[in-house]
């Protein structure tokens, strides 16, 4: 596409470079440091050691909620998509609540119910790698859900029809023809669960199934060693960045099978009573699972829980954190989305290594933050003695700031998928129109852009927000002296096996979580409607 | 001096969206206040850049644009579009889709309060007939309705220019025509020059006052509808305008031969190789008895009022002619063909 001199003039590429810098930085420096001074002695000394462990954890955990999550994520987005049963409208968005409670919420609540003495004592305990896995899953399944749901929904549906006309049986037709054409969809879905699983450290940690990123926060805290850790870091981007470059495959695969056709809203089959109750309780079942019997053990547990000012100055501090990042994301995700709109060659390239970040797992972020803080004060340490003699006076712990860039450096990707979508809505004739009609750049953006826009920069700001309040590991890492979260008091409490204490904090993260997430599943569900609506419209005409 | 003077004029503009071949490639253009110029050429032609430079949304890189006495482009000069007056109808309307018809309208109407404006973008609601439509969002207009919100919109504000790229092309035919008439009777009253960018060479017919010809990024041709259709200065400007048939000869004594009958052609040496062009209808068919060059029906089709004809000739040749549909032509006659001389146009090889 030729580049538009309108944007090129009116859109700036700098902001979404400054993205695409928070974005590599964190990145760039733990490399550095991984391979600095005696690399090799670490590695060496960890292989014949834990290592070893740690790589089965990781293998078994991100193959258990992987599976998991793709079995529920898709099938319950063909039921959703395809059947209309008692109900449907209702699971379409609650299908995807799940993602507003962090998977060591749900870890402790079901541990503390399995445990031998508690309610559900009968049943294996939930531990281990198998445990820690199922937890994930359960918790992480609502993206293959709703990306599943959106391509079934669509094309997907239109395949399936057509292989049904030329005498495929159900089940072929969805094997042959539905599911290839939501694969790169699935896999886009998948490969967030396993970057989340790659990321998790509450619930593997509380669970007993030490993963990379627990031998990254041991070797940082235990050793206390930032170099060591940041070895094990470079270890576990490598793995993520192989997921990522897998799901890209699959996406250019998208572009080649979403050309053509138009979109219409696929009719659902109505399930007759019985089998409808039984889509219904099919539905309920991952809810129930993932979300209201583990966050019902922790109310319970908590109702006899202190609230203590830490809670409340903790409750203070997750809010604000999360807000920060949330409106800094969506900010950082329009640029981004603004400069992929420059058409220029220096905006695209932006805008893809900012959307890097969410294949670098938030315990990887921090160990970055705290390279180049490092580096900074070495700097800072060499100008001052050069200068003054001595060391510099003030030791470089970056604060809140620090915490937010490496929350940003892993959640502004998240941000740039909703703002770009809702930026495609303002298409550039609508910019000439604006243009054209007397309105400068400024009040084009102010009476065309930033109406349309609003809608998905809140979707992206909600988005983080949610993200960053169930955060864990990064927040550990860099979070200021005397400064917790609810994530933080939570997982303390946790590891000091006061479950009852950890209760509270874990319940209020998700009720906090519940609401935003609750308005991002029914407009994402809705916006759909709205689109098959008005594309429908158009057909009938 | 009057309205008719004010004018819109390009010369040599140039676009060129990469290194290597122009989209606009030196045109010129002049469009005259009061009147409407239909821009005609095959998709790929350059009209749509040219319409966006006229707009101001695509840059000059070369030649200029001036309104009156003012530069609009040109190297190093770039007036805003907002700055411009240009009303502009895009392909796809573009309208804003948070907005309704009437706010839409409203949306390039500046100074006085906001229910002066909209009682302004009413009044330009109700010229084309879109009053009940008002308080309708996009989405929930047929695409005529679109197109005359989008009309409506653009002669709000009393631009000077008004462009248009291809208006009608989403629509289907009837309403078409009822669109037409509905355009025409609008801009007729607004006193701005018109530009419609048109790959349709009826409608460029039947809308313009003016049509200007446009080929690989340059205007090959202008001048009022009836003389480029039966006087076309090239073979490429014959054909934007409708079927044509050619035929080789060589003058002498000014006239050209063809199979069909000599063709009257003045001005060309003796020898000179020309082409002479004939529209279909002007190829008289006549029962095998009467004068004229003898051929056989292969092909007879019937279309909107007319008949269409597919002869051929001893050689081998087949020629196109069109009749009235009354005529009593059966395909595998035998007919004789002869060329109405008034309507024959000779030019020179070298310009085919």
């Amino acid at each position: 596409m030729a580049v538009n001199p309108l944007m090129r003039q009116a859109y700036p590429v700098w902001p979404a470079l400054i993205a695409a810098i928070a974005c590599a930085a964190p990145l760039v420096a733990v490399a550095a440091l991984a391979v600095s001074g005696e690399w090799t002695g670490y590695l060496t000394h960890l292989w014949s050691t834990r290592l070893p462990d740690y790589l089965l954890n990781t293998v078994q955990v991100t193959l258990i909620s992987g599976g998991l999550a793709l079995a529920l994520g898709s099938g319950l987005a063909w039921l959703v998509a395809r059947y209309e049963f008692t109900g449907r409208s209702v699971f379409e968005w609650l299908l995807a609540l799940p993602l507003a409670v962090p998977a060591y919420a749900a870890a402790y609540g079901w541990f503390d119910l399995t445990q031998a003495g508690g309610p559900l004592g009968m049943l294996p305990t939930v531990r281990g790698a198998t445990g820690a896995g199922l937890i994930l899953g359960l918790t992480l399944y609502p993206y293959v859900y709703l990306l599943a749901r959106e391509a079934f929904s669509g094309q997907s549906a239109d395949a399936y029809e057509a292989a049904r006309t030329l005498g495929a049986r159900p089940r072929e037709a969805f094997l042959r023809a539905a599911m290839p054409m939501a694969r790169p969809a699935i896999a886009a879905g998948l490969a967030l669960v396993v970057m989340e699983t790659l990321a998790d450290y509450g619930a593997v940690a509380h669970l007993g199934a030490p993963t990379l990123t627990v031998g990254l926060i041991r070797a940082w805290a235990g050793e206390g060693a930032t170099a060591d850790a940041a070895r094990l870091a470079l270890m576990l981007v490598a793995i993520a960045f192989v997921i990522f470059a897998l799901e890209r495959g699959q996406r250019a695969r998208a572009r080649q099978t979403s050309a053509s056709g138009r979109r219409r809203p696929a009719r659902r089959i109505q399930l007759p009573p019985v089998r409808g109750l039984a889509a219904a309780a099919l539905c309920l079942s991952p809810v129930l699972l993932g979300m209201v019997v583990p966050l019902g053990r922790l109310a319970y547990r908590s109702l006899s829980a202190p609230v203590t000012r830490d809670l409340v100055s903790a409750a203070q501090n997750a809010v604000l954190l999360a807000v920060i990042a949330g409106v800094l994301a969506a900010i950082l995700g329009l640029a981004a989305a603004y400069a992929l709109r420059t058409g220029t060659r220096s905006g695209a390239v932006a805008a893809r290594v900012a959307g890097l970040g969410y294949a670098v797992p938030g315990a990887v972020a921090a160990i970055g933050v705290l390279a180049i803080l490092g580096l900074l004060q070495s700097w800072m340490d060499a100008a001052w003695a050069t200068l003054f003699g001595g060391l510099f006076p003030v030791v470089l712990t970056g604060g809140i700031a620090a915490l937010i860039f490496a929350y940003l450096s892993r959640f502004a990707a998240a941000a740039i998928g909703p703002a770009d979508s809702a930026l495609s809505r303002v298409t550039p004739a609508l910019d000439g129109a604006a243009r054209t009609l007397g309105a400068s750049a400024n009040e084009t953006a102010r009476r065309v852009h930033w109406p349309l826009i609003t809608q998905g920069a809140l979707l992206a700001a909600l988005l983080v927000f949610v993200e960053v309040l169930k955060e864990l590991p990064a927040t550990m890492i860099l979070r200021p002296f005397n400064f917790d979260t609810l994530a933080v008091i939570a997982h303390n409490y946790a590891s000091d096996e006061r479950l009852g204490e950890a209760a509270l904090p874990a319940v209020l993260i998700a009720a906090v979580a519940l609401p935003p997430m609750i308005w991002i599943a029914r407009r994402i569900v809705r916006a759909e409607a709205v689109r098959a609506e008005a594309t429908g419209a158009e057909a009938g005409r | 001096m009057t309205l008719d003077d004010r004018l819109l004029d390009v010369r040599g503009a140039t676009v060129r969206y990469a290194p290597g071949r122009a989209a606009v490639d030196g045109a010129d253009l002049r469009l005259t206040c009061g009147r409407v110029t239909a821009l005609l050429g095959p998709s790929g032609s350059g009209k749509s850049s040219l319409l966006r430079a006229i707009a101001g949304l695509e840059k000059l890189d070369g030649g200029e644009i001036r309104f009156e006495n003012n530069v609009w482009s040109a190297p190093g000069v770039h007036l805003p579009p907002e700055q411009r007056r240009c009303g502009v109808v895009f392909q796809d309307y573009a309208l804003f889709p948070h907005l309704t018809a009437l706010d839409n309208t409203a949306f390039g109407l500046r100074g006085g309060s906001r229910a002066q404006r909209r009682a302004q973008a009413m009044q330009r609601l109700i010229a084309v007939e879109l009053e009940e439509r008002a308080h309708a969002y996009p989405h929930q207009l047929s695409g005529g309705e679109q197109q005359r919100v989008a009309l409506a919109r653009a002669l709000a504000p009393g631009p000077d220019v008004v462009l248009m790229d291809e208006p009608f092309s989403g629509l289907d035919r009837r309403l078409r025509t009822d669109l037409r008439a509905t355009t025409a009777r609008a801009l007729r009253q607004s006193a701005a020059a018109t530009l419609l960018v048109t790959h349709d060479a009826e409608e460029a017919l039947a809308l313009a006052d003016t049509i200007a010809l446009m080929s690989e990024g340059r205007i090959i041709q202008t001048g009022a509808p009836d003389a480029l259709y039966l006087r076309p200065a090239s073979l490429t400007a014959a054909r934007l305008l409708g079927e044509i048939e050619v035929f080789d000869a060589t003058v002498s004594n000014s006239h050209a031969a063809t199979p069909l009958g000599g063709a009257p052609a003045p001005g060309f040496a003796d020898g000179a190789p020309v082409c002479v062009l004939v529209r279909p209808e002007s190829i008289q068919v006549r029962r095998a008895d009467g004068d004229g060059a003898l051929a056989t029906i292969t092909e007879r089709r019937a279309g909107v009022g007319q008949l269409r004809l597919v002869c051929q000739m001893s050689d081998g040749r087949e020629v196109m002619a069109r009749t009235l549909l009354s005529a009593r032509h059966r395909q595998g006659d035998a007919v004789r063909l002869s060329l109405d001389p008034d309507a024959v146009h000779v030019i020179s090889a070298s310009a085919a």
